[in-house]
């Protein structure tokens, strides 16, 4: 069988505290978005849509549940199939060999050379973009480096303390800063997209490289490292890219999808986004319903208003409910004459007869799983 | 490996009164709701109902339904002891095997039938609009030692002589079958859907079409004839809804009636879901220029117009200034700006141009047929 000339490592690693109480029970990468997503959808489709069969996928232990509990075997993303290959690897079981002395990239590097193809990429978790990894894959053998960086221009605002940005020069790699915080200015900074192609065989010896001198078991930190060494070309990435950190950078990647280019950038683009399939009605509108502007996935009941919002499956807005400038997640109950202002839903939330909640554009209200909110929540 | 029941569904059929909507594909295969096709209905229900082994027999325009049916994943019959099979018609050393009637069907099949080695066979067509628990009926067809057992449902008396007529007796037991009788004495209808023991139904299509004595047809020659062979058979009384949808006023009524909830079909029921093939769009978007009320719309839409009272399937765009009402959208339509849809069907990725107007005079159903191009098109206007 002609398979791909990549396989895929895909790293969980990333893992927010500012992004709490959203990921106090899932790992960041099933964290809900645009309505019917999660954020593993986006690394994981654009590995899938590159003819990538071949996946090791690095995951914290204790996020794990809802990590597989989306990802089922694969199936919507094609990869139950002969000829593909998964393999589930744990932070913990990496750190733990470390600490042991063990040589803990070994299981990887048996990984890759089971696969047997030239090259390898490695994404990350965090990042809200849809990338076509061919096109890498064309600039990467075109350029004859070991190893292909891919960046975004962005602000200074746009970058999480621990994000990476590379300093290029002709477009290779010279530098790379491990904090956010050493920057100076507003930008525009070359945020790395922690995305890296590299040819297969370099990798394992560096992999064995670095477990034998006992670095981090950090491959991303690694990764960046290593292109600062190899003076490497960097891949810049026009299409859209949020990394999502907080809840600010949460909540505007949302409602960036309310705008038709950054919304047709990320989900209307060359490349389906996949998810796992749930078979929902088609959302019903109400004679009373007023929506604006408002991204919404199916299975929902609306009698009131919805303006500015993003909404996820099965949601019920009651009669005279108004919620604006919201994101409501999977099974949210508003019920008739409450008001919403300025929030995120976690899932399950219901909000009782003629409560309000409100919170401001630049800090929005975030209400817990499940939540049953009946006394008003006002941010002044 | 065995298999108690098997499910059969005729999906073969070109359902003529659809005109348009089945010009280029089978009527199991025309969309209902918003997000499934009319063969979602039985799939779904076999599935739920444990019946893990389905047939699917067509004949005419099959592409669009093979597409659709696929290994049976969608539905969750691609486990382990559990298949989806697409049977079509197919030549031998005897000739061609063309589809002549329902129980022709079966027994151009029954290779396939005695491969699955079932006890039962459950015959189901392919275009009704319901949602019925087989296994519910199996227990019946097994307490009552049937030879068969017909489902029937309670038609209002005026609608009777339009169906299949089932008389029985006081424990169920059908003494008497009438195809669409003048003065009906039951209104117990046929809903097309029969559980036959496989080894007696077996032997009487071979026999029959040994002897000439041809079993084309289940209502015409086959149950005529289990009746006259004094067999068990029984009637299974079901009291849901049930829409045939073989008319273009009635797979619109039907939709209407979908939408406006007063069918019963509850598809939210997550206990008995209406599985479909799910194609993974993204979320609908509803713009700051739309006005929807009393509709219900899918994923991948793009909605800047105006929608009352209508189902918009998956992948439909409806631009600025257009107003669609009493309508059924199907997958994939795009309908441009300034447009009037009233009271209509539009097929799938029909295109509707700038301005055009959809809607026919007394109260009639306009149709706009799959793929068709209405009215100047944006790209040909510049």
């Amino acid at each position: 069988m002609k398979t791909s000339k990549m396989c895929a490592i895909f790293s969980n690693q990333h893992e927010y505290s500012q992004l709490k109480p959203l990921t106090d029970e899932r790992a960041l990468s099933t964290l809900a978005f645009a309505g019917k997503y999660r954020l593993m959808d986006f690394p994981l489709s654009s590995i899938v849509n590159s003819g990538i069969t071949q996946l090791y996928t690095l995951i914290s232990q204790e996020k794990v549940r809802s990590y597989l509990d989306h990802w089922g075997g694969g199936k919507e993303w094609g990869m139950d199939t002969i000829g593909s290959y998964q393999y589930l690897d744990f932070y913990q079981n990496l750190m733990a060999r470390r600490s042991r002395g063990e040589e803990y990239f070994d299981d990887l590097i048996i990984f890759l050379k089971t696969c047997n193809v030239p090259y390898t990429v490695f994404i990350g978790n965090k990042m809200a973009a849809n990338f076509d990894l061919k096109a890498v894959l064309h600039f990467h053998q075109s350029n004859g480096n070991h190893i292909t960086p891919v960046f975004k221009r962005v602000n200074r605002c746009d970058i999480a303390a621990d994000d990476r940005t590379f300093v290029l020069s002709d477009n290779n790699v010279v530098a790379a800063s491990h904090e956010a915080i050493e920057l100076n200015g507003e930008g525009p900074f070359n945020l790395s997209a922690n995305v890296y192609v590299m040819d297969t065989d370099w990798l394992i010896n560096e992999l064995d490289k670095a477990q034998k001198s006992g670095v981090s078991y950090d491959i991303s930190e690694r990764l960046s490292v290593l292109a600062v060494r190899e003076k490497a070309n960097a891949y810049e990435y026009t299409g859209y890219l949020r990394s999502i950190h907080d809840i600010s950078s949460y909540y505007e990647a949302n409602m960036d999808m309310l705008k038709k280019d950054k919304r047709d950038s990320l989900l209307y683009g060359n490349q389906k986004i996949i998810t796992r399939i749930r078979n929902e009605v088609g959302t019903y509108y109400d004679k009373d319903s007023e929506v604006k502007n408002t991204l919404i996935a199916t299975g929902g009941k609306i009698k009131g208003g919805l303006h500015n919002c993003v909404v996820s499956r099965r949601v019920v807005v009651g009669k005279e409910a108004e919620v604006e400038s919201s994101i409501l997640m999977a099974g949210d109950h508003i019920k008739s004459g409450a008001k919403v202002e300025y929030a995120i839903l976690d899932k399950n939330v219901v909000v009782e007869k003629g409560v309000t909640i409100k919170g401001k554009p630049e800090s929005p209200v975030v209400i817990k799983k499940g939540t049953v909110v009946d006394k008003d929540f006002i941010l002044d | 490996m065995s298999t108690k029941m098997l499910g059969i569904i005729l999906a073969g059929g070109k359902g003529t009164r659809l005109g348009k909507l089945t010009a280029n594909q089978a009527k199991p295969a025309v969309p209902f709701g918003g997000r499934y096709r009319i063969i979602d209905f039985p799939l779904s229900n076999c599935a739920n109902s444990g019946v893990r082994n389905v047939g699917v027999i067509t004949q005419y325009e099959p592409l669009r339904l093979n597409n659709h049916i696929g290994n049976g994943s969608s539905w969750g019959l691609d486990g382990l002891n559990a298949s989806a099979t697409i049977l079509q018609p197919y030549t031998d050393n005897g000739g061609s095997k063309w589809f002549e009637g329902t129980a022709h069907a079966i027994y151009q099949n029954i290779d396939y039938i005695d491969s699955q080695d079932p006890e039962y066979v459950l015959v189901l067509s392919g275009d009704h609009i319901y949602k019925m628990d087989y296994d519910d009926m199996l227990e019946e067809h097994e307490k009552n030692h049937a030879s068969l057992t017909v489902a029937v449902i309670d038609v209002p008396w005026e609608e009777a002589p339009r169906f299949g007529i089932m008389n029985t007796d006081s424990s169920g037991r059908i003494i008497e079958f009438e195809e669409k009788p003048a003065h009906p004495k039951s209104n117990h209808a046929s809903m097309g859907i029969y559980i036959f023991n496989w080894k007696r139904l077996r032997e009487v299509l071979t026999a029959g079409f040994a002897t000439a004595d041809d079993m084309v047809d289940f209502g015409k020659n086959v149950i005529p004839y289990y009746l006259k062979s004094d067999e068990r058979v029984f009637s299974y009384q079901f009291s849901g809804y049930w829409k045939d949808v073989g008319t273009i006023d009635s797979l619109w009524q039907a939709n209407m009636e979908f939408l406006d909830g007063t069918d019963g079909l509850n598809l939210d029921d997550r206990s008995w879901r209406i599985y479909s093939k799910n194609t993974i769009d993204p979320p609908q978007m509803i713009t700051d220029n739309a006005d929807v009320e009393n509709s219900m719309i899918v994923d991948g839409c793009y909605i800047d117009g105006t929608i009352k009272h209508s189902i918009i399937s998956g992948n439909v765009d409806v631009q600025r200034g257009s107003v669609i009402e009493d309508s059924v959208i199907m997958p994939g339509a795009k309908i441009g700006k300034n447009v009037k849809i009233k009271k209509a069907i539009v097929g799938e990725n029909a295109i509707i141009g700038d301005g055009s107007v959809v809607e026919e005079e007394d109260g009639k159903i306009a149709v706009v047929g799959n793929h068709e191009k209405i009215g100047v098109l944006p790209n040909e206007n510049k």
